[in-house]
This record gives C-alpha cells, structure tokens and sequence, in this order.
C-alpha cells in the first residue's frame, strides 16, 4: 500500500513538473481567461458588441477613441474628418502607414468595402440598421481619402463608424475577402491592427500574434495574446493562482476574497445600468394601472436601490435615477444628476400614491425573472424588486423564463403591464441615443418601453440636428423627462470586476462599451 | 453474423430518422435562437434580415426536408451562434470528447478491475468492505462537486495538476479521473456480483479439483466469463462519457461535444442542438453494435447461438 502511495505521488510530481505554469507560458504572452468569448466569430459583421475587445486587436477603426470614448485621430485609420456645410458629406482623411497582416496597403477602396459590408443585409452589429437608413453612397476620390454621403443632415456618422460603439467602422482587407470569399475569412481573418490571427480553437481559445512596428501601438511587448474560454469561475481562479491567466473576470461576490490574496482588482465602473420596464399594450400605449404616473412612481419608491446594490451585489452597483440612464453619456451631453433626482426608498408615500391611484389593495403584476450574460444575479434581483413591490400592497407573480422568452412577450405586446429588466450595457452619448431611439421612441414600435409623445418629438429632433449644443440640450431633456414622467424603474449601475495577476496592477480596461483596450496594455509607444 | 449487423445498423437508421423529426421539433419549441445572438436593442428590421439569411424564415417543411437532405451527406448547416459549419464545429468538438472518455475509462478500468475482483475473492473482508465505500462515494459524489474541489484545492492550492486541458497528459488527469470516478462504482460492483457468481460455478469448482491455480482460476477462468455484463456496461458507458459529460468539460475547459450541446442548447442553435443529437445517437449506436460483437468475441456460445 505504501508503495502504491509513494507511485501515486511520484506520478502526480512528474505529470505536475511537465505543465509547471512558469515553465509552460513566458512572460511575453498575455492569457485573458473568460467566461465566454461570445460567439466566437472573427468577422466583423457578424460579431457586433461582444466580440468588439478581441476583434479591437484584429482590426484597426476608421475612427479611434481613447480608452474613455473620446474620439481621437491617434487612435483609428483616420487622421482626420471633416463635414460639409450641410452635415451631408462626411471626409475622412486615412493615414497612409497602415497595413493589413499580408502586406496590403489600407486604402480608400478597403474603408468603403469595410463599412457596406459591416451594414450589410447579413450583418447583426449593433448600429447596422441606423446606418443602412442613414447612409446613401461611399465615395472614394483619392486612395487616402473617404467621403460619406448621408441621406440626411447629421452629427454621428464619425462617431457610429469609431470604436465607441460597435463593429461597423472595423476595416477588413477588399481584395482578400473578395478573393477567399466570407467563409474563408471568417476562418482566418485578415486585418490591419496591432495582433494578427494565429489560430481560433471552437470553444478553447483565439490566439493573436503581435504585428510588428503597428503605428497604433508600436511593436507590441507581449508576443502573443490568447483569449482563453474557461466556463467555471473556480476554474478561472485557480488558473489565476496557477499564473496561467493574466486577466479574468469574476463574479461580483468573489471580489473580496481575491482582494485579501493581493490580486489587483479592476473595476468597469457603472459597466451596465439595470434598467426595468413595463411592457406596453397592442397599441403602444401605457396599460393600466402604469397609465397613472402615480403608479410608476409609487413603484419606483417601493424599491430600497442602495439595499439592492449591497445585498444582491455586493456593494459594488450604485443607485440608479433615470430610466434607461446610460451614464458614461451624462458628462458629455453636460447631465448632472442632482441628489433630489435619485428615488428615495418611502414605503408609506408609495402606498398613499397607490390608493390615490385607486390602488389601495395593490393590483397584479406579473415579473419576469431570467438570467443574463454578465448577469448571474438575475433571478435573485428580481425576486428582491418582487419582494419591495409587495410591501406596498402590489401583488406581483414571479414569471420563471429565460431572456428569450420575455422579449417575445416583451416586443410582440404579448404581456401588457408585465416587467422585465436588462442589464444594458453603459455607452456615448450616441449609443445612449441609438438605444433610446429603440426603446423609448414610440415609432420604433416593437421595443418601445416609455410612450411618451413629449421624449418621441424630442428623439425625432435628434436625429436631424447638427448642432451638439442643441443635440445635448435635447438628450438632456430626454433623460430628465423620461425621470420626472417616471417611465421605467432604473434600479442600479453595476461595476464589473476583472482580477488580474500582480503584474498588471495598472491595467486600465476604460469605458467603452464592451471594449478592455488590451491593446494599450501592450502598446509601446 | 454479417446479418445481424446489416439487421442492426437498419434499425438504427430508422431510430435515427425518428430522432430527427423529434429533435427538429423540440429544438424550435424553445424560442427565437435570434434573441441570443442579436443585440438587445436589435429592430424587426435586423431580425428579418438575421432570419431570411439563416434560412430561419421558411416553412417548417422546407427547414426539415433542408436539414434531412444535408444532413445524409454529413452537412448539418450553419451555426446561428459561430456562424460555421457544424460539421466543422463536431469535427474539431469530438475528438476531444473521445480522447477524455476513453482516459476517463481507462481510469475506471484501472480501478474497478482490481477493486472489483478482489471484493469478490476476499468476499467479507476489509478489502471488499473498502471497495464498497468506494462504490457509495462514487455514485453519491456529485460529479461537479467532485470536479469543483478537485479544481479549488489539487489544481488552484496545491498546484499539483493543470485545471484545464492544454494538450498534455497531465491536463487530462482531473477531469479524466471526475468523469471516470462516476463509473468505477457501477463497473466494480457489478464485476464484483458477476465474478461471484461464476467462481460459485461447477466449472471453476472443476478447475480447483483438477488444481489449477487459484491465480489462473480467477483471472483466467472466471474473468473471461464475468466481463460479458462489464462489456455492456462499458460500451453504455463510453457513449455516455462522450457525448454527456457537460458538467466535466464545462469545469475544466474541455472543448468537448458535450460543451457544444451545451452551448447550443443555451444559444438555441438549431443547427449545433440537431448536429448533436444525431451524432450522439449515432456513437450510441455504433457503440452498441461493437460491443454485442464483442460478446461474440469473448463468449463463442453467443457467436454459435446467432
């Protein structure tokens, strides 16, 4: 038996020695080790949102941002962008020292292709609709020059093509897609950016390799970067204890525990905002009770945010004001939120609100509970918001479903008076108003939450305004409109957090939707 | 014999047929795969377009006879969530699951043979006493606790093994014993029930008159006749570790068929869930063709009575 032990150990030493993780990765390769890598596709039109932080290192922007959203000629194949005097033609002047990964120049012709085929019938990015219907041609009068001619008058154009937002302003090499066709490059994609592809297992891993002498980054100082799938957060943290991963995101009820190993923890503050709302009747409309505004704000009363954010996470979300309030737009469009704008947690004002509403007994209401990617407190959440509504006398039913079973409900008017909630990922101020003009614009129809002819007139003017000034005054109005009328129940912000080994203690992942900028990590320049 | 495979493999066609008008239909009884892949803020507009391109806006016959035609040839179409191949997505996913499964039963062979015989010689000793409590941890451990401490304290704390596979040995030796550890307990004791009943038999009684070695009795004379239940069980087994272990390849990483279905089943991939039902059914199938061979092989009786 003994024996047996002493053969069992010695198995485990030398199985253990072969992978010792020093051993196994040097320090010039970066693992980014998360839950998923969404849909793992490498092609920009059929990637969107979630792919945008791999897809980042791939591919270069026509506009570049700043890790905090900024728009900036350093940062995007365009040095420069200009409008005409009738904010109908917008050029855009390209560097001339960028590349893609087989040696091609990136030219005029290569942005043109990039953008109708991001915005493409086959496309499910973000933004592809918006620009579909905005954009008449792509013109190309020089090799280092764009010009996009748009149906209408408008500001957004650099900023929907840019990396602020999602996929659509990501530029892919012409003549090679055209000569392997969509497939062959979805496989072995080709771009112009800071890491080229190496190889995509389904399931395991993307791994990218370090472009030399990247005018964006210079040669980058990690030779490789590999993004690594590992379902299991356990799985992730032991492989961060193991030094097998450099970057991992974790769930908001571990952040603790790491923190008392020393693991530097970084925060995407205000990452999402959770936003609840009611869906309308057939017609678009408010169905009762929440056509009485005195029962949409004795709803939102009803709920104790700041227990909500410590309890159910962990104190890392803070109290939300404004329904559908995207807040890394607020300092743009010059938005404070004042103190008396937050919803105080008043039981007692809530119910008075209901029985002058005619609701002493309360009503039914029927609460959907689903989990969402990033979101793992899903169900708990709702169970809590539930629990609130019932202190007041409201009568709510938990609707156990998943998130694709609501929105059905949701958008097909299948559920009138119902509530479901999202964690909408925070953004600009142009993606505050591509959401709001889904959302909260009653002709969009199917995924209007806040009918309100007022915020419908106000979106319209948006989107033919050309003067920022005027755009930030009316997204102003918007916000505090859509707070006063109370339509929707903005609960907290969630902070995201990602661990990373002791050596990257200063990685700054910004705050830009669905973006990390590893490539600044890697920058040596 | 070559009638009774050509009999078998019909039957298992007709299953698998039946089995993708049953997939077909649940599959698509789930909901909208597009709410999993577009963005929340999608329009109609953007889903129309999503659903014309996936061919997800024709007729439910259409899809079916579509997928029924491709499928014969091997092409179970595009996935809605990787936008690949599936064909593609299960040829790179099932090699790892069989590679883990067969480790994985290799582990359980390890221990269960031994175990397994040596309860049944030294019946009512503290070796089979021992083999029983191994027997009731194996089928009372849950399969993602077992993988989830395994993870915490052997790969994270101690950091003895890899937590993921990587391509190495070593990488396969946690989840390879967590999937195996589930089956050691069914294979040891029912060796252990079948070994006892055949060394409680006339012939091996026979043997031990005639003098053969108490050795060469077990391990050749009885052994042979007590592994026609632990071939079955085996064969059932191995399918099932290849094509089931979700929990297994979800803890440690594994990019198996096991995760894909998983996967699948969460994006609502019609194309992925279908894929793998059938290629599952198909493992199965051939699985349990090889082994009621390999019966005949180990008992000819069974090859005459055929």
């Amino acid at each position: 038996m003994k024996r047996a032990i002493q053969v069992f150990a010695l198995l485990l030493l030398v199985l253990g020695v072969a992978v010792t993780p020093s051993v196994a990765q040097g320090k010039t390769d970066l693992v980014i080790g998360f839950a998923g890598l969404a849909q793992e596709t490498l092609d920009p039109p059929v990637a969107g949102h979630f792919n945008k932080y791999y897809l980042a290192l791939l591919y270069d922007y026509l506009v570049g941002t700043t890790n905090d959203g900024t728009l900036s000629p350093k940062g995007g194949i365009a040095t420069k962008w200009e409008n005409s005097a009738d904010y109908k033609r917008w050029t855009f002047t390209l560097r001339r020292d960028a590349r893609f990964h087989n040696g091609d120049p990136v030219t005029a012709e290569d942005v043109k292709f990039s953008i109708e085929r991001n915005i493409g019938k086959r496309s499910t990015t973000g933004y592809a609709g918006p620009l579909r219907t905005l954009i008449a041609t792509i013109e190309t009068p020089a090799p280092d020059r764009v010009v996009i001619v748009t149906k209408e008058p408008t500001l957004i154009i650099p900023t929907y093509l840019s990396r602020a937002l999602s996929s659509e302003g990501m530029v892919t090499p012409k003549k090679y897609i055209e000569s392997v066709g969509d497939e062959a490059f979805a496989r072995k994609p080709v771009g112009s950016g800071p890491y080229k592809f190496v190889e995509h297992v389904s399931g395991s891993h993307i791994k990218l390799e370090a472009f030399a002498n990247h005018w964006r980054t210079g040669t980058p100082k990690y030779k490789t970067i590999t993004f690594r799938i590992v379902p299991e957060e356990t799985t992730r943290i032991a492989l961060l204890r193991r030094g097998e991963v450099d970057v991992t995101d974790i769930s908001r009820e571990r952040v603790k525990e790491l923190e008392r190993e020393g693991y530097p923890m970084h925060f995407r503050k205000e990452d999402a905002v959770v936003s609840m709302w009611t869906v309308l009747d057939p017609n678009g409309g408010w169905p009762a009770p929440m056509k009485d505004k005195r029962v949409r704000e004795a709803m939102n009363l009803a709920i104790d945010r700041t227990e909500v954010a410590q309890a159910i996470f962990g104190g890392h979300a803070l109290p939300a004001a404004i329904p559908l309030g995207l807040s890394w737009s607020f300092k743009e469009i010059g938005l404070r939120v004042t103190p008396e704008m937050a919803y105080p947690h008043d039981v007692a004002r809530a119910k008075k609100l209901l029985a002058d509403a005619g609701h002493p007994n309360g009503f039914p209401l029927d609460v959907y509970a689903f989990l969402l990617p990033g979101f793992p407190e899903g169900k708990a959440f709702a169970e809590a918001i539930a629990g609130y509504w019932e202190k007041v006398g409201i009568k709510p039913k938990l609707i156990p479903v998943d998130y694709a079973a609501f929105r059905k409900n949701w958008v097909d008017r299948k559920a009138p008076g119902a509530t479901g909630y999202f964690n909408i990922a925070n953004r600009n101020w142009v993606g505050a108003y591509a959401l709001l003009e889904k959302m909260a614009y009653t002709p969009s129809k199917p995924n209007d939450t806040a009918a309100d002819p007022e915020i419908d007139g106000m979106i319209k003017q948006v989107m033919s305004q050309t003067d920022q000034a005027k755009i930030n005054a009316l997204m102003r109005n918007i916000f505090t409109r859509l707070r006063s009328e109370h339509l929707g129940y903005p609960i907290v912000y969630l902070h995201s957090p990602y661990a990373s080994s002791k050596a990257l203690a200063s990685w700054n992942p910004g705050t830009v939707m669905y973006d990390f900028f590893f490539d600044e990590l890697a920058a040596t320049k | 014999m070559l009638r009774f495979v050509v009999v078998r493999l019909s039957q298992s066609l007709v299953a698998l047929a039946i089995l993708s008008v049953v997939v077909f239909i649940l599959a698509r009884a789930t909901g909208d795969p597009l709410s999993m892949v577009l963005p929340m803020s999608a329009t109609e507009e953007d889903y129309a377009n999503a659903r014309a391109y996936l061919g997800l806006d024709r007729s439910y016959l259409e899809q079916y006879v579509s997928f029924v035609g491709r499928a014969a040839i091997g092409d179970f179409g595009t996935s809605i969530r990787a936008r690949r191949p599936v064909s593609e997505l299960i040829r790179e996913r099932l090699p790892n699951s069989f590679k883990l499964a067969a480790f994985a039963m290799g582990v359980s062979v390890a221990m269960a043979f031994p175990l397994g015989i040596l309860a049944a010689v030294k019946k009512g000793t503290a070796i089979d006493r021992g083999a029983q409590i191994v027997s009731i941890l194996g089928q009372s451990l849950p399969t993602f606790w077992l993988a989830i401490v395994l993870v915490e304290f052997v790969a994270g704390r101690l950091q003895w093994l890899p937590a993921v596979g990587d391509g190495t040995l070593a990488s396969y030796v946690l989840p390879g014993f967590t999937l195996g550890w589930f089956v050691v307990a069914g294979m040891m004791r029912l060796l252990r029930s079948s070994m006892l009943e055949v060394l409680d038999s006339e012939y091996v009684k026979l043997a031990r008159v005639k003098g053969v070695i108490e050795p060469r009795v077990v391990w050749l004379h009885a052994l042979k006749n007590a592994l026609i239940p632990v071939v079955t069980f085996a064969g059932i087994y191995f399918s099932i570790l290849v094509t089931t272990a979700i929990v297994v390849e979800t803890v440690f990483a594994w990019p198996g068929l096991g995760r894909l279905a998983y996967e699948g089943i969460t994006g609502r991939d019609f194309p992925v869930i279908q894929a793998v039902v059938l290629v599952t059914a198909a493992i199965v199938a051939v699985v349990n063709l090889g082994v009621d061979c390999l019966y005949a092989v180990i008992d000819p009786r069974i090859r005459v009575a055929r």
